[in-house]
């Protein structure tokens, strides 16, 4: 045997171990979430989940109207979240609308929030604010800043705009970077640091409201079609269980409570309500579109 | 002038703060330089190690992120390590690739990210930091490292202007806290030098009023706070002055007691001279009483007591003259010239001498001298200038003005002035006349020019005698006749 299959056996059998530890693990895991007392809820840079504040209002909020203690588990990234929500370790989360399209036959919709009335949002293409662009092309060359590989707004639409102008970010931008972070990418424009970005409408404008020295910075360039607002997803598999009815209760009825209404106030949203997945078809079908480059 | 001569020839007080002043400066500068010197490699090591920490903290931070080069994660970095209260802070950071394109710098504007880093910005980084104190920058660079390979580099500028202004701030203080001392220190100096110079200024006072013959004790009022070493000076001038007041006083005595003496030689040598005759007188008169019947005897007799009173009439006409208190304050004039040359007359006639008066004078008054000190020297200096001279010689006064005052002069052509009767006209003043009668004559003389601030000279005649001078400034009348 040489050295080369030597190595080839033991990754196997690493593999095979590592394999094993994470089924067990994640077993754990999920008896451990839908037995405890403890409502894990999933967080996203869909809004700003970087507010201690208004984590701590949304905390209050669902603790008070589920009866269940909260715990907000936070990550860098979408795909973080997502991994944690698809393998049951936390039990209902805030994530993107292309998330929730890729893993639609393992998620559900808990409630998608609404914002001036209706459960939509934009994405933004931004530059700096003193900058003479207004359209798709004046950008050409930028260094480029994306949210997530794993955001509709902050990602997907501009590939997609790219894409039906047959163009690829790759070739139309000098450069391309993730801020993992909507505010961030309005800091990598409003700084210099890129020269345009793609961010989400909703946070855009609420940044303007809550720090317009920031938002002040940069300016639209395109405001895209409307899409289906960052939903709050659930596993399938556990959508009925009493902690996520309880959990729906409370969004779904945010409204109604004081608290709840604070919650709403804070993230400039007028409610949540049950909405039907193909509220995201408009999203899967940029992902469609996309196949293969995404 | 040099300023250091010029500073010799101030008084001690003013001298001595001025030095201290001096000194201080010179001492303030040194210290200013020392202090500044070693505040600036202070700062400068503080700036050094800050500036390492900063770069060791940066570089360690955005090493993954520029193996990725990752420009959002450089510029996150960047932007949440930079202090933003800090009094010495980075005021521009830039991270580069091992290519020197800049990944991410906190002033995007400025630093365009994926651009080649300014070369002009590059030249102002050394190896070592770098302080510019003219722009109060920083400057420090460090290589990015990764597993041993250099994969980028980070620029930080710091802006020092608090250390410099620092600086300034301990220069101020520095020189003003100098300022401050000179000042204090030659007030000091003033004050100690003017209390350790007064004693020596009263010292000096009484010295100065002794040499021009006002000695005097130093009283305790003058000083009433003197110190030890003070008073041990005054003590001992004042013993000084006390032991000169002891002498002068032993001298005055001494002088009066001479002088009662003198007038008994006086009187004893004009008895001796006359007694000589008085003897041959008395005998003539027993002569007359035995044999003045007989003519011729009686008229040798008769001759013979002549001869012997006209010998008393010149004792006692020289002593008269001589020691005759002249109490007329009347100004000396020609009839006074033909008195002195009528008083003479018998004296010089005696010796077949004859006086002879050059020129003869025009004016009647000279100018307003005293007519019985002058007669008196000149007759004197005559008498003198006749007795030393040989029968039948001439004797001339010589008498002339002009601006300056008057001119006398007595020529003969005697053998010469013995030395000790030149001493008498010429030599400093002995206090007391001089022993034995020798000399009186002359020493009258030296005293009326004295009193009169004449000068006395003695010369040779040539081409035989002696010319005794005597020149009388002109002087006011007040002092002629105080002189008088």
């Amino acid at each position: 045997m040489t050295s080369s299959n030597k190595i080839t056996l033991r990754t196997r059998r690493t593999f095979m171990l590592s394999s094993a530890m994470f089924l067990l693990a994640t077993s754990n895991a999920l008896s451990q979430s839908q037995t405890s007392t403890t409502i894990r809820f999933g967080l996203t840079p869909v809004f700003l989940n970087d507010d201690i504040h208004l984590l701590s209002v949304i905390k209050n909020y669902l603790e008070s109207a589920t009866g269940y203690s909260v715990e907000l588990v936070t990550r860098r990234t979408y795909q973080e979240v997502t991994s944690l929500l698809v393998s049951g370790q936390i039990d209902a989360a805030w994530i993107c609308g292309y998330p929730f399209v890729k893993f639609q036959n393992e998620l559900d919709l808990l409630a998608v929030p609404e914002w001036n009335g209706e459960p939509l949002y934009q994405s933004y293409l931004i530059t700096k604010f003193d900058r003479e662009a207004s359209k798709l092309a004046d950008l050409k060359g930028d260094i480029h800043a994306f949210s997530d590989p794993d955001s509709n707004s902050g990602y997907l639409v501009t590939k997609a705009l790219l894409q039906e102008n047959g163009l690829s970010a790759e070739s139309f931008f000098k450069k391309t970077l993730f801020t993992y972070s909507h505010r961030n990418v309005i800091r990598a424009v409003a700084s210099g640091l890129v020269q345009s970005g793609s961010v989400d409408g909703y946070v855009w404008e609420v940044i303007r409201e809550i720090d317009p020295d920031l938002v002040a910075g940069t300016k639209i360039v395109r405001k895209s079609d409307w899409f289906g607002f960052p939903p709050i997803a659930v596993s399938k598999r556990f959508a009925q269980t009493k902690k996520v009815n309880a959990l729906k209760l409370a969004f779904l009825s945010s409204s109604e409570a004081e608290a709840g209404r604070a919650m709403l106030d804070y993230l400039r949203l007028t409610g949540f309500v049950n909405a039907k997945p193909a509220l995201y078809d408009s999203v899967k079908r940029n992902v469609d579109r996309l196949g293969a480059l995404l | 002038m040099n300023p250091l001569q010029y500073l010799g020839q101030l008084s001690s007080m003013l001298r001595v703060p001025l030095m201290v002043m001096l000194l201080m400066a010179v001492a303030s500068i040194v210290l200013s330089e020392r202090v500044l010197t070693r505040l600036s490699q202070n700062q400068e090591t503080y700036l050094t190690a800050l500036a390492s920490s900063y770069l060791d903290g940066i570089a360690a931070s955005v090493s993954p992120s520029v193996v990725h080069q990752d420009s959002w994660e450089i510029f996150d970095i960047l932007t949440r390590m930079k202090p933003q209260k800090a009094t010495i802070y980075a005021q521009e950071t830039v991270v580069t690739d091992a290519k020197n394109i800049v990944l991410a710098s906190d002033i995007p504007d400025v630093h365009p990210t994926l651009g080649q880093m300014d070369p002009k910005f590059g030249m102002e980084f050394e190896e070592e930091m770098r302080l510019d104190t003219v722009s109060q920058l920083a400057f420090a660079a460090r290589s990015i490292r990764h597993n041993e390979e250099i994969i980028g580099k980070v620029y930080v500028v710091f802006d020092a202007s608090s250390l410099l202004k620092e600086r300034r701030e301990v220069l101020q203080t520095l020189i003003l806290t100098n300022i401050g001392l000179a000042v204090l220190l030659a007030a000091i100096g003033f004050f100690v030098v003017r209390r350790m110079v007064l004693p020596m200024q009263i010292l000096e006072r009484h010295l100065l009023k002794a040499a021009s013959g006002g000695l005097e004790f130093i009283s305790d009022v003058e000083y009433p706070k003197a110190n030890r070493e003070a008073k041990r000076i005054f003590g001992a001038f004042n013993q000084l002055v006390g032991a000169e007041k002891e002498r002068e006083g032993l001298v005055d005595r001494l002088t009066k007691e001479e002088r009662l003496a003198s007038l008994g030689r006086i009187a004893s040598g004009m008895a001796h001279e006359i007694n000589n005759p008085l003897g041959g007188l008395l005998n003539a008169a027993d002569t007359l009483k035995k044999h003045g019947h007989q003519e011729k005897v009686r008229l040798e007799t008769v001759d013979l007591i002549k001869r012997g009173l006209l010998g008393i009439r010149d004792v006692v006409q020289a002593a008269l003259v001589t020691y005759r208190p002249q109490r007329s304050s009347r100004v000396f004039t020609l009839k006074d010239l033909t008195d002195i040359s009528l008083l003479l007359r018998s004296d010089l006639g005696s010796r077949a001498q004859e006086l002879k008066i050059l020129p003869v004078p025009f004016d009647k008054v000279f100018d307003d001298l005293p007519a019985g000190p002058i007669r008196q020297a000149i007759m004197n200096l005559v008498l003198n200038a006749s007795n030393a001279s040989p029968h039948g010689c001439e004797i001339v006064l010589s008498i002339s003005q002009s601006k300056e005052g008057t001119h006398l002069e007595v020529k003969d052509i005697a053998e010469g002035l013995p030395d000790d009767a030149g001493e008498i006209l010429t030599a400093p003043l002995k206090s007391g006349i001089p022993d034995g009668m020798s000399g009186l004559g002359l020493w009258v003389v030296r005293q009326i020019a004295d009193e009169l601030g004449a000068t006395l000279s003695v010369k040779p005649n040539i081409p035989k005698g002696t010319i005794i001078a005597i020149d009388i400034p002109r002087r006011s009348g007040e002092m002629i006749h105080a002189a008088a």
